[in-house]
């Protein structure tokens, strides 16, 4: 059974921009995959898709299934409690108050009771290196601790699968690397769309290349990432890593 | 226009806090049976938008400036609750937060620019967009209605202060009505280019905020209607009309004003400088005449500002 | 950092002012400006010791001197206003100095209260109390969404300012409008996003 399977996944978004055309992969569980493409390719709304948020009517052409179960409006619930979706901007997911109180948002709308909803913040909190920050206000925090915080309010809902959306983008370097040693630790099966090819070669095994709403090349990271002429084609280019490791 | 504590009395800000709970409320469950949960978050970001528009200071004839209060904007792109929960909210954080407008005050500050202001500016936008259709019309409409609100609310404004016996009304109504309306003018040159910039960048969004936060039936209106006509009967009405000393005289006649007069000294007592009583009829003659001369600029404005063929009906 | 910039950075630090429970703060800040309000100027011993109580606070609070100082400053317009109008009446001297005392007393309070409690505190007990939950999420996400959005008017207000070569005085009634506009623009469309990171977590 595959962790993500999408089927021929088309979207129109109402201006009529079409932004995806038939999208098809699928992702074995544990697998950490990186989806790449340049700006505009679709890889937020095919990211949006993942948990049901878009369609808006879920009537939408083709199918995705996570775990073996079908999005559909009947069982959407079960669905968010199994994919956690680190979104692009962490001001648009972190909009509680306090560091507590929107880590503790998932568990709570999961229905868990007090005792384990607290036992769940502390551990999510203590995963992302922030123990002790719960009673900070989230608009005080740096943009750093800001990601961290949006992991652990996905990680208190212990998803099977994690989706994230340019995970280390406005980052410096050194919050960047924490972060990526962060994700390596977390035993789930992730995707994460992202321009950050070094992130790419230090933690994902296989890529996908979207471009104008289609996959356009789906195979081991390393091989794809060392074809100068499909990333070049498709707004990406050879890591700098790369071209120490393998000099061609 | 935000009223500071100790400005008003005590039985002014039980009146006032009594009609905007009941208003809120109104609001707030109009809010919860009408917009969709996806518009749920927006009311919240309105209110960050709406403090956010107002630090933006705009000058006023003589050197002074001015702010929006935005009643008006916003109850015309999201609809009277919402605009009215939008505003009290923003007006909760101030006096909270950064101490504009005092607790006590809070009551008569909510009724004066969440209820009153975007009720009575929501109201003239709709008759004057009923008349002038398509983008012209509307832009004329809201101009117009966020001058006529501000002037408004202003006024009872006024009437709150006079009431509690902080200023006579003989010097409050001529000196907030006259200020505001100048301010009323930046406030509808604003309101009304603030809401054609959001037209011309993202029309779907007034559209589709058109059909969503509109109210379904006169019913609403007719409430919101029944409040503020109910504030406006105790706080400006005595002052307005030539009943003798407005609700001194009720108190005289039911005597019990001797018993509460070291909790309310009376309005207005024997006033000192002559002539200051013409200035009332004076301003209300002004505000007749500015109130057309508004409505005309604003007719010119929508027709300087929207080229003809953009005339689509939205 | 523009919460700095608003002057609503004191709330996050620490005395035994903000360690006492928000709602006891809250509470007794009600009393004391409904019992001020209504009390009349003859009661001197109640606005004194109103006063003393406050001064005691203020200086178990560690808030800075200056910075009280300069937010009562705020009042100063409204309580000349009133001086300078009832300066012509018989009765005049009691009325404004009952408003000044009055106003200044209550602000300060008020000062007090909100400068040594987070607001996420003062929401909690808001919903303690049975405010509406709409209203208690329309605060809470307001006030988080406060700073993000002036800084975004702030970023937009400079970028226009590093594109406009004329130095004129003229006000661009238009700039600003485009501005707002956009603000307005930016703010419903976080609105959206906001409502699917809600929906991602689980939210109905």
């Amino acid at each position: 059974m595959n962790a993500i399977e999408v089927n021929d996944l088309k979207y129109r978004y109402h201006d009529g921009t079409e932004a995806l055309r038939g999208v098809s992969f699928c992702i074995a569980p544990g697998e950490c995959v990186a989806l790449l493409g340049p700006n505009g390719s679709g890889k937020s709304t095919l990211l949006l898709h993942l948990n049901g948020i878009l369609p808006e009517k879920l009537s939408g052409d083709g199918t995705v299934k996570i775990l073996g179960e079908p999005v559909t409006p009947e069982n959407l619930e079960t669905i968010r409690r199994q994919v956690g979706l680190v979104f692009q901007d962490p001001d648009d997911q972190l909009f509680c108050p306090t560091v507590q109180e929107d880590v503790a948002f998932g568990p709570q709308q999961l229905g868990l009771g007090d005792v384990e909803i607290a036992v769940r913040v502390q551990k999510a909190l203590a995963q992302v290196g922030l123990a002790g920050f719960g009673r900070r206000a989230t608009h005080h925090l740096s943009h750093g601790e800001k990601r961290r915080v949006c992991l652990a309010g996905v990680l208190a809902c212990e998803p099977a699968v994690l989706v994230l959306d340019e995970p280390t983008s406005d980052l410096d370097p050194r919050g960047r690397r924490e972060f990526k040693a962060l994700l390596r630790q977390i035993p789930a099966t992730k995707l994460i769309a992202t321009h950050d090819l070094e992130l790419v070669v230090e933690l994902c095994s296989r890529a996908i290349v979207l471009d104008g709403g289609s996959v356009v090349a789906d195979g081991p990271m390393l091989e794809l990432l060392n074809d100068e002429k499909l990333m070049l084609e498709h707004g990406l280019e050879r890591p700098h890593i790369l071209r120490h490791q393998h000099p061609h | 226009m935000h009223i500071p504590d100790g400005f008003i009395d005590g039985k002014t800000a039980a009146v006032t806090a009594v009609i905007s709970a009941a208003g809120v409320g109104f609001a707030l469950r109009q809010v919860r049976r009408e917009l969709p949960p996806r518009r749920v978050p927006l009311l919240g970001l309105a209110a960050a938008f709406l403090f956010a528009a107002q630090m933006v200071n705009f000058p006023v004839a003589g050197g002074t400036s001015g702010h929006l209060v935005g009643g008006t904007l916003v109850a015309a792109l999201l609809g009277p609750s919402a605009a009215v929960v939008v505003v009290t909210t923003v007006l909760i954080v101030q006096c909270f937060l950064f101490q504009d407008g005092g607790v006590l005050a809070l009551g008569a500050n909510v009724f004066n620019m969440a209820i009153l202001n975007s009720v009575i500016g929501y109201v003239i936008y709709r008759v004057v967009c009923h008349w002038l259709t398509g983008i012209r019309g509307r832009v004329t409409a809201i101009a117009f209605a966020s001058w006529c609100a501000t002037v408004l609310a202003a006024i009872c404004c006024a009437g709150q202060l006079a009431w509690s016996g902080t200023i006579p009304w003989s010097v409050a109504f001529p000196a907030m009505a006259t200020v505001h309306m100048f301010i009323g003018v930046g406030e509808g040159l604003i309101s009304a280019l603030v809401f054609l910039a959001v037209y011309r960048a993202r029309p779907d969004l007034i559209t589709e905020m058109a059909q969503t936060g509109q109210p379904q039936r006169l019913g609403e209106l007719v409430r919101y209607g029944l409040l503020v006509t109910l504030g406006v009967a105790v706080f400006v009405a005595p002052f307005a009309c030539s009943w003798p000393d407005g609700l001194d005289s009720v108190a005289d006649k039911f005597g019990f004003s001797h018993k509460m007069s070291p909790l309310l000294p009376a309005p207005a007592p024997n006033y000192l400088v002559p002539g200051i009583h013409w200035a009332v009829g004076a301003t209300a003659v002004a505000g007749a005449a500015g109130s057309l001369i508004v409505f005309v600029l604003a007719l010119l404005m929508g027709r300087w500002l929207v080229p003809k063929q953009t005339k689509a009906d939205i | 950092m523009s919460a700095s910039w608003l002057g609503h950075q004191h709330s996050q630090s620490d005395s035994p002012v903000h360690r006492l429970p928000a709602a006891l703060k809250l509470g007794v800040a009600l009393v004391i400006i409904v019992a001020t309000v209504l009390a009349p100027i003859q009661w001197r011993a109640w606005f004194i010791g109103v006063a003393l109580l406050l001064v005691l606070t203020a200086g178990l609070s560690r808030l800075p001197l200056f910075f009280l100082f300069r937010r009562l400053l705020v009042l100063s317009p409204f309580v000349l206003g009133v001086v300078l109008v009832n300066a012509f009446q018989p009765a005049g001297r009691d009325r404004w100095l009952a408003v000044a005392v009055k106003s200044v007393l209550c602000l300060l309070t008020v000062i007090l209260v909100s400068n040594t409690t987070p607001f996420s505190q003062i929401l909690r007990v808001l919903k303690s109390i049975r405010v509406p939950a709409l209203l208690i999420t329309t605060l809470a996400l307001m006030h988080r969404y406060l700073f993000v959005l002036m800084d975004e008017s702030e970023r937009m207000r400079r970028a226009r300012a590093s594109r406009t070569f004329t130095r004129g005085r003229r006000f661009h009634w238009n700039t600003l409008a485009t501005v707002v506009g956009q603000l307005f623009i930016r703010a419903s469309e976080r609105a959206e996003r906001i409502y699917d990171a809600m929906c991602a977590r689980g939210w109905k």
